[in-house]
């Protein structure tokens, strides 16, 4: 009972810094939040790039190029914005980022198809954007095939070929492909959901090195363990169930707004989501009063924190994958909460897989919670003994 | 008339004299308060490296696939072995079924599925169209391109040989034309392995230079408000600290000095120490970096100025570096950044300096070409100096108008 009081006796104290006194803390846990999650979704709203910029060079000028040009601009992704009159200019335009590909066809291309000469067309594409440059040589290549066929369309129906025969001699083996989750390859659904949660964990945990640092730094350190008689358990559990709880609130919100108001695929379920959130919020936490404790200095183990949870952006392997990566970066992947969590949304929340199968992660987000536990003494005993360095 | 002249030489002396004077103690500062050092020094040298070293491998190769062959013939043999023999994928397990593919899939051992049903050779052989499914796990857009797109290549391999057998021609040309009338270049330029790193990494590489500025400077000045008694950034009784200019020119040489090595070192020694691609000659390449280190100082300066407390800056710089990078254009494609985040983006050199750098150290570019940047970086330069004198004047007639203490430090 008196464990309990004194909880929320620092519970509140907790609450009345975050409410009143500090305005970083509203920041961080709301507004940020709040622009964070309507930047990337409006940002990627579209989820797909449309309409890239490319540019043509005909110099064919014939009825036949010019299908393959309005066919190329019909093309979702692609929008033909320049015709060039000649390749280096279309190369300086790449080159001043008005275009990301150019598509060449060079004078007499019409009349060597016709003729059975093989005649070769040229696509250029920038994958300084890889995002753009992957996109416009998928559309490009699509117009050679399609240029390939039409002529091969148009010389079987001479000979009286069926449709079924047509299909089948333009294409013997097709792809039938399922994009399990995620059918339309939206990057919308792919990157908000990694990015989001994982600027998420860095706050969390730089604000909980950031409000120990706090009380060290002002002094108020003592004051916060008298209240708890001295006890580090109940004073870190009073201070950071506030914590959790608004950045829980905050974090499902977030979830509701994603999964219900814009349907992202989740095929796991609300229990997977659930479940995620309270240990994504767990071990960010966990991992902000570990750094503290590590080293009890409100500027290192903010450097740590923010250090490692933006490290952790690229480490989780959402954008390039873990396994390309090279052997020792692959084992230190581990020690990066947001891996775990990415590991586990991808499986549990996307895909709906069953729990069991990435165990590992789960109990690694578990381990990360459980941190501050080797450090409660170290500290009790900066708060009590420490003096701030500025 | 003489008299003025000497008083305006004199002025003149006092006001360079000034500079300097706040040169020198800004410079002390810094490098006996290590938090701002390790913002100026370890993050610009260190931080490249560590992102070099994630992205060396720049592609992903051999991604892991299943199969389920229910077809068990020839065809579908050869179709499985041409898929396995391309660097992008793996043919690692047989499965019996879709069920057992899928839990090897759920088990992250592999990353798609290929099933070819029970008619794909007889279909091909009555002379219908066959089907491959593919089944793709999304999670990693990387993997499902590679997946896809291997898949894709070889059915169309695949295809032809077929088409050429059935056409009956009579020499090797034939067969060429019967396989593609027409034929395609496919030519990635600038980053030709398409690797994934030489496409980031420019833009990680002048981000960095941005946000070490603006950490480092933003800490210096939280500092030197802490130390200063009343709270002010500015010392309001200190001899050489007159005018709001002289102190911003003075802070400014001091991290200019700093920001001109880190540029240098990330746009000269980065690229080369992990051969990334390298296009830029020296004057393109100081005719982009001068305005954009230069912007980044006094936009770091105004940042410096909304905070209170040294550690806040370290809150909202962090934050924003992620959507930043995005703003630039170099994961999201610039033509599909919505209208307001143009906007948006506009606020920030790095917007601008990524985007230069980029096309000047990867494309090549020339000075008339990125031109606009150039212009942008300028206006930014000058529009930020002035907004940091218009603040720090601000913040000098605030501290004169209260009297000294009475802004008193709460929490």
């Amino acid at each position: 009972m008196k464990y309990l009081s004194q909880f929320f006796d620092i519970a509140l104290r907790e609450l009345d810094i975050i409410i009143r006194k500090n305005h970083i803390y509203g920041f961080c846990m709301v507004v940020f939040p709040v622009l964070l999650v309507f930047f990337f979704t409006t940002m990627l709203d579209d989820g797909v790039p449309q309409d890239l910029p490319l540019g043509v060079v005909d110099h064919d000028n014939s009825a036949t190029s010019r299908a393959l040009v309005r066919n190329l601009d019909a093309m979702q992704n692609s929008r033909v914005m320049y015709h060039f009159a000649s390749v280096t200019e279309a190369r300086c335009t790449m080159q001043e980022g008005k275009v990301f590909a150019y598509l060449y066809i060079p004078d007499g291309t019409t009349a060597k198809l016709l003729s059975g000469r093989q005649p070769r067309i040229s696509y250029y594409y920038t994958m300084t954007c890889m995002t753009a440059g992957s996109m416009a040589s998928k559309d490009l290549k699509t117009i050679g095939v399609l240029g390939s066929a039409a002529l091969k369309q148009a010389t079987l129906s001479a000979k009286g070929a069926s449709k079924e025969q047509i299909k089948a001699a333009l294409q013997p083996v097709t792809i039938d492909a399922h994009m399990i989750a995620n059918p339309q390859g939206s990057y919308n659904y792919s990157l908000t959901t990694v990015f989001v949660p994982g600027i998420l964990m860095l706050f969390m945990a730089l604000l909980s090195a950031y409000t120990l640092g706090m009380e060290m730094k002002f002094d108020t350190g003592k004051e916060w363990l008298a209240r708890a008689d001295g006890n580090i358990v109940v004073a870190i559990l009073g201070k950071y169930v506030v914590h959790t709880l608004v950045f829980l609130l905050v974090i499902f919100s977030y979830q509701y707004y994603i999964f219900n108001v814009l349907h992202f695929p989740h095929q796991g379920g609300v229990w997977s989501i659930v479940r995620l959130t309270l240990l994504q919020v767990a071990s960010s936490i966990g991992f902000g009063i570990f750094a503290f404790g590590l080293m009890p200095s409100l500027r290192m183990s903010m450097s740590i924190c923010s250090r490692w949870m933006v490290l952790g952006i690229s480490m989780c392997g959402s954008a390039f994958p873990v396994a390309g990566m090279d052997p020792p970066l692959q084992a230190m992947s581990w020690l990066f909460p947001l891996r775990h969590y990415w590991m586990l949304y991808q499986a549990t929340v996307l895909n709906g897989f069953p729990v069991i199968d990435v165990w590992f992660h789960l109990v690694a987000l578990v381990a990360f919670m459980l941190l501050p536990w080797f450090v409660v003494g170290k500290i009790k005993n900066a708060m009590l003994n420490y003096v701030y360095i500025p | 008339m003489q008299c003025s002249t000497m008083s305006i030489f004199r002025k003149l002396k006092e006001h360079v004299t000034d500079v300097l004077y706040i040169w020198w103690q800004e410079m002390r500062l810094v490098v006996k308060d290590e938090g701002v050092l390790m913002f100026l020094v370890v993050v610009p040298l260190g931080y490249p490296v560590l992102y070099s070293w994630i992205y060396n491998n720049e592609s992903l190769h051999e991604t892991p696939v299943a199969v389920v062959d229910h077809s068990h013939s020839a065809l579908s043999r050869q179709f499985i072995h041409d898929c396995d023999a391309t660097p992008d994928v793996d043919v690692k397990y047989y499965a019996q079924d879709l069920d057992e593919a899928r839990s090897l899939v759920s088990r992250q051992l592999v990353r798609g599925i290929y099933l070819i049903p029970s008619d794909f050779a007889s279909r091909i052989s009555r002379g219908e169209q066959a089907v491959v499914s593919v089944y793709c796990d999304m999670s990693l857009m990387l993997a499902y391109k590679a997946v896809y797109q291997t898949a894709m290549v070889e059915a169309g391999r695949l295809g032809a040989g077929l088409s050429i057998k059935k056409a009956g021609n009579f020499s090797a040309h034939e067969d060429a034309i019967t396989a593609q009338p027409l034929l395609v270049d496919d030519v990635a330029m600038f980053n030709p392995s398409g690797g994934y790193g030489s496409c980031v990494l420019p833009a990680v590489l002048m981000l960095i230079l941005q946000q070490a500025l603006a950490l480092g400077i933003g800490m210096s000045a939280g500092t030197a408000r802490e130390r200063n008694r009343n709270g002010l950034l500015i010392p309001d009784d200190a001899p050489h600290y007159h005018g709001a200019y002289r102190v911003v020119c003075g802070k400014a040489l001091c991290y200019g000095m700093m920001g001109t090595v880190a540029a240098a070192y990330l746009s000269m020694a980065v690229p080369r120490m992990f051969s990334f691609p390298q296009l830029a000659d020296g004057w393109t390449l100081f005719v982009m970096l001068l305005p954009y280190t230069l912007a980044c100082i006094f936009f770091g300066m105004c940042v410096s100025s909304l905070v209170r407390y040294r550690e806040n800056v370290m809150l909202l710089m962090v934050f924003v570096s992620v959507p930043l990078l995005f703003l630039t254009g170099v994961s999201w494609p610039q033509s599909s950044i919505p209208g307001m985040w143009q906007g948006v983006s506009w606020l920030f050199p790095s917007t601008f300096g990524v985007r230069a750098f980029i096309r000047v150290n990867s494309m090549g570019a020339s000075v008339s070409q990125i031109l606009p940047e150039i212009r942008i970086l300028w206006i930014q330069a000058a529009v930020y100096l002035g907004l940091a004198c218009v603040v720090y004047s601000y913040k000098k007639y605030m501290a004169r108008r209260h009297s000294p203490s009475s802004e008193n430090q709460s929490n």
